[in-house]
């Protein structure tokens, strides 16, 4: 049998329009790479707050900073320039996923550090961010996929 | 719930493909949304006027340093219509009893 032409022409419509709103969806979305970068800087940073010297320090804090904001820089600043997305994409469901995420991989990271420097392990601090910042590489594309699901619920014309 | 309207003016495809990526944006840059659709500098100028025209789009003229730069916005009519557009397509097919299956 036939489809109804008309039926037809509205079914790839909507196909279209969900892949239109994809397409700004995905270029809004934080690289791979970027939560790579933020747990080896994570890194830097336990590893000068471990020698304990103030040229250590002194050298960790400006790298981590000036890393963290280079790093930040080059992730949004693509986006920006492309497209700003809307503002009831990301619900509070979405903005409970980002916090529930800082808050396990701060809190899992400061966990695992006090827990080894009771323990009398060396180089606590740098060992916890050597676990925190994988867990942040690994987990980020994870909060990206959840974001974005969340994001295409919430576009015109999504099955809610 | 949103009311079904079909729109004449946003179904044609290329109008469509522009209006569904500025529906899911607060504003998009020209470059970003000639990209996105395949369309020339003229011909995307050219749809932007019509829905300018039809207060669908808020086109937006500004500088980057000494760089012209033009984004454009739905104005909340042209996201009314494209919302009451996209509901009168799922109800043609709603009718129709067939599935979209999401990517």
């Amino acid at each position: 049998m036939d489809e109804d032409p008309h039926t037809a022409d509205a079914a790839w419509a909507l196909a279209d329009i969900q892949r239109r709103q994809q397409q700004v969806i995905d270029q809004a979305t934080v690289p791979g790479w970027y939560w790579w970068a933020v747990g080896a800087l994570m890194v830097v940073l336990a590893v000068g707050v471990d020698v304990r010297t103030p040229a250590a320090l002194g050298a960790a804090v400006p790298v981590f900073a000036v890393g963290l904001l280079t790093a930040t820089g080059a992730a949004v600043r693509g986006q920006f320039r492309q497209a700003r997305l809307r503002n009831g994409l990301l619900d509070g469901t979405g903005v409970t996923a980002i916090l529930g995420f800082v808050a396990l991989i701060v809190g899992g990271t400061l966990g695992i550090a006090f827990a080894l420097r009771a323990g009398g392990i060396h180089y606590p601090a740098t060992l916890a961010c050597l676990a925190g910042g994988t867990a942040m590489g690994l987990g980020g594309p994870v909060l990206m996929r959840t974001l974005r699901r969340i994001m295409l619920g919430n576009r015109a014309g999504s099955p809610r | 719930m949103t009311a079904a309207r079909f729109d004449d003016l946003i179904h044609p495809p290329t109008r469509l493909a522009i209006v569904s990526l500025l529906a899911a944006s607060q504003w998009a840059d020209f470059k970003f949304i000639r990209d996105s659709v395949a369309l020339s500098d003229s011909a995307l100028s050219k749809q932007l006027a019509t829905l300018e025209q039809a207060g669908y789009v808020e086109i937006r003229k500004g500088f980057v340093g000494k760089r012209p730069r033009t984004s454009a916005r739905l104005t909340p009519a042209g996201r009314t219509a494209f919302e009451q557009h996209v509901a009168a397509l799922q109800a043609m097919v709603a009718r129709s009893g067939v599935k979209i299956v999401p990517s």
